[in-house]
């Protein structure tokens, strides 16, 4: 073995990293250059904040990409959760009420799933349902407006308390980095949800239980986005019916930005980790800019369509020829 | 002098292929896809007035040579020359600007245009959208145009009316429109039934005769023999026969050549005698099959014949719970086996072997190794946790051993040829550790030659180890070889049974009703 041989392994590793890590190197050093006070240890923690939220829909949204879905009704998990949450602090008391929290995602997902595996209904449509009924239900639950939490620790403790020296959220969201990459990666399941989003058909005659892993895959994707519902909960100290309405939208181009296909069956976690940071980083260099939050949006918007553009150009150019011309 | 010799010295008035410039010829073509060398060094040359037949393995570098030379691929090295000039393609369009025309295998009409408006697509491509009135095409000019290719259809009728057969006369009728030097035809039978495909030949025949070079790729060596006045044979992407009259080669020889070493034909062990493993009881599926009852032994491979529409395919889908059952029962070892659901099945140890890749095998985009384990993904974790190193030790010696080229198991599936897909999807089934039976649908469909006799030597593999083997294929001849007994269905239902060796002529003449 030559002395060089390491640096070949190193080389090809590098050459397999996403495109989309590179973006975030790049972005990260532009951004350190051009934005005074961004890279900060103050400023940091910040984006890592704001990116937690986003991570945990995000990595929700991941599962259900890969199977080759999309869930859109995240934005009414959120609030459904927030409305559930709050409502019941004052009977049961914080630790169960974040659980009955979470058992409302599990039920949304399940419904999902089991309508998008079962009735073979198109997610688009089904999440879309989801979305738009799940908002109308958090509202009638607390009237139209928001309830104010009672003072709970526990709850306060999920926004503004320490976890092994890290702000609760990011803890939460380094946590579920750590579920997400192992489920994807090293789980029969997390395999499954492979198979089923890049050949349905395949799957099923390959033997493979499809509507089971349908069904786990909404399910699981509403826990992640639970887990942000409940720790928006705790900082704005309410239940809001209208809870963070983009969530599942910034989510969705979060993915996208990072390198998933829309169209299942690929996508890794550091994809999604590097697309959640590239877009929390943009928004809040906009912010550090003085830019009007509507520069954010465009940003956002645009990048969204390039980071897509981007990968079709990629995908394209070696089969493109016989078939494609 | 043989019949072709004669034909095509009929078709060939003056001048022979030496004497007479080239149409179009490639020489020392090298492509390399990464690591991959597709071509290294291939050599084609097209002559006017004759069909030339391009022959190889799946991998062996056709599509990527003929890629190049209708300029959808760049070649790393290696001239073209078009005439007497030098030819460099940036683009289809630019090979189209020159006289070469594709004929793709996937068709590239335009279903609910009519038949006149899809005869002008090129001539409205070639021009800018904005720039200019289309040409106007009368009906005499697109009845001049089709009757090219002897078809004799109205041509204001909607593409989409037409047989599967008249759509690829439209479309080769739409490439001769232009002043086509060269016709390049990609398996332009893979999906012709017989009656069309001597359609087409009388077709390729007359487009010949006035002067064109014709470039035919096909699996099928009856069809090269037809139809052929010359061959090229490509191996490892390079030239290993460069144009030599057809009636110089047998057919063996082409085989050995693609090949690269000789066939012998194998003969499959007798099953034990008794043992009997699968039981099949009063199969039915309304309209499809009726009324099925046989049974299989461990270790013997069954066929099951038909024609399409017989519902032999979905009788034996229906094996492994891939086709829905109204009624009738099966039982695999004595236990009852649910119908209709393909994930008890595989519970049981059922394995399915499917033919349509695309639809229903491979999944695009995950490398070989996890396209080969995904029916094992049970027996290779501990608790829903995936064993990597598991997986590679159940998977890698199987990939070694149908010679899977390349031998690269985190190689995205899409990136090998169609043979090699398939023999990944036979190790999907091999692979499992309890396999009882296992049911393949046209397991050789669209594969060459040398994965052919892999896929064949997987079923006896399989049968040897002690399973069930129950087979559809298209090729009786396959089947024939391939199976112990085989059952001829006709219309739903079984109308004989035969042992093998039997003559193909008997088995066919029960699946036609013909009196034997």
């Amino acid at each position: 073995m030559t002395a060089s041989a390491p640096i070949a392994v190193i080389r090809t590793r590098l050459a397999a990293a996403p495109a989309s890590l590179y973006a975030l190197a790049l972005l990260f050093l532009v951004l350190a250059l051009v934005v005074p006070r961004f890279a900060t240890v103050g400023n940091l923690t910040n984006v890592a904040r704001v990116a937690a939220i986003l991570a945990l829909a995000a990595f929700g949204q991941a599962v259900v990409l890969v199977t080759g879905g999309i869930d859109f009704s995240s934005g009414s998990s959120v609030a459904l959760t927030s409305v559930v949450t709050v409502l019941l602090v004052p009977s049961l008391g914080a630790s169960e009420a974040l659980l009955a929290g979470c058992l409302t995602a599990v039920a949304i997902g399940a419904v999902n799933g089991s309508l998008v595996a079962w009735l073979e209904l198109p997610p688009f449509l089904v999440t879309l349902g989801m979305l738009i009924a799940g908002h109308g239900l958090a509202s009638l639950l607390v009237g139209g407006v928001p309830l104010e939490a009672p003072a709970s620790l526990g709850l306060s403790r999920l926004s503004q308390g320490t976890a092994g020296g890290l702000p609760v959220p990011i803890a939460v969201a380094a946590v579920a980095f750590a579920v997400f990459l192992v489920l994807l990666r090293r789980t029969v399941l997390g395999r499954t949800w492979y198979l089923v989003g890049s050949n349905a058909r395949a799957a099923r005659l390959a033997g493979l239980d499809v509507r089971q892993s349908l069904l786990l895959a909404y399910v699981v994707g509403s826990l992640f986005v639970a887990a942000a519902g409940l720790i928006l909960t705790a900082r704005v100290s309410s239940g809001q019916p209208n809870l963070y309405p983009s969530l599942p939208f910034e989510a969705i181009a979060a993915c996208a930005i990072g390198g998933v296909p829309l169209t299942g069956g690929a996508g890794t976690p550091a994809q999604v980790l590097a697309g959640v940071l590239i877009v929390a980083m943009i928004q809040n260099a906009v912010v550090l800019l003085n830019f009007s939050p509507s520069i954010q949006l465009m940003l956002i918007g645009g990048l969204t369509v390039g980071a897509v553009l981007v990968q079709q150009v990629a995908w394209r150019r070696p089969s493109r020829a016989w078939s494609a011309s | 002098m043989s019949s072709l010799e004669q034909r095509a010295e009929a078709a060939r008035p003056v001048g022979t292929w030496d004497e007479a410039p080239a149409a179009l010829s490639a020489t020392g073509v090298v492509k390399s896809f990464g690591a991959t060398r597709a071509l290294r060094g291939a050599t084609l040359a097209l002559y006017p007035a004759e069909v030339h037949a391009l022959v190889g393995e799946n991998g062996a570098g056709k599509s990527t040579l003929v890629k190049i030379l209708v300029g959808a691929l760049q070649p790393d090295a290696g001239t073209l020359v078009l005439g007497e000039a030098p030819l460099h393609l940036g683009s289809v369009r630019d090979a189209v600007a020159a006289g070469i025309v594709p004929v793709y295998q996937h068709l590239t009409l335009m279903p609910h245009l009519s038949v006149t408006e899809n005869l002008l697509a090129f001539e409205l491509a070639a021009g800018s959208p904005l720039r200019g009135r289309p040409r106007r095409c009368t009906p005499a000019d697109a009845r001049a145009m089709l009757a090219q290719v002897g078809l004799d259809v109205d041509p204001r009728a909607p593409v989409g009316r037409l047989s599967l057969a008249e759509r690829q006369l439209v479309e080769i009728a739409r490439g001769l429109g232009r002043d086509c030097k060269v016709l390049v035809l990609d398996e332009p039978t893979a999906a012709l039934h017989r009656g069309e495909v001597d359609r087409l030949f009388a077709a390729i025949r007359r487009i010949r005769d006035r002067g064109t070079a014709v470039l035919f790729i096909s699996h099928k060596l009856g069809e090269i023999e037809e139809i052929a006045d010359r061959v090229s044979v490509l191996r490892d992407g390079q030239s290993v026969l460069e144009g030599s009259p057809r009636a110089a080669v047998s057919s063996r020889t082409l085989i050995e050549l693609m090949i690269g070493h000789g066939v012998e034909a194998g003969r499959i062990p007798a099953p034990p005698a008794d043992a009997e493993t699968l039981r099949v009881e009063g199969l039915t599926a309304p309209g499809v099959f009726a009324d099925l009852a046989f049974s299989v032994r461990r270790g013997e491979i069954l066929g099951l014949a038909g024609l399409v529409g017989s519902g032999a395919l979905e009788a034996a889908a229906a094996l492994a719970g891939a086709f829905p059952v109204r009624q009738g029962s099966l039982r695999l070892d004595g236990q009852p086996l649910p119908t209709g659901d393909p994930v008890a099945a595989h519970r049981a140890g059922v394995a399915l072997l499917p033919g349509e890749r695309e639809a229903a095998g491979v999944f695009p985009g995950l490398s070989a190794l996890t396209n080969a384990s995904a029916s094992t993904l049970g027996e290779l974790a501990s608790f829903g946790w995936l064993r990597g190193r598991r997986e590679r030790e159940r998977i890698l010696p199987w990939l070694h051993r149908l010679s899977v080229n390349p031998m690269a198991p985190g190689l995205p599936i899409e990136r090998f040829s169609g043979g090699n897909q398939q023999k990944v999807l036979a190790i999907r089934s091999l692979a499992m550790a309890g396999m009882k039976l296992l049911a393949a649908l046209d397991p050789t469909r669209g594969v060459d030659v040398g994965a052919r006799a892999v896929i064949h030597e997987a079923l006896a593999h399989a049968a040897a180890g002690g399973a069930a083997v129950v087979v559809y294929s298209s090729d009786l001849e396959e089947l024939v070889a391939l199976s112990h007994r085989v059952l001829a269905m006709r219309e739903g239902r079984i109308v004989a049974r035969f042992s093998t060796p039997v003559a193909t002529s008997s088995v066919l003449a029960a699946l036609t009703g013909a009196a034997p």
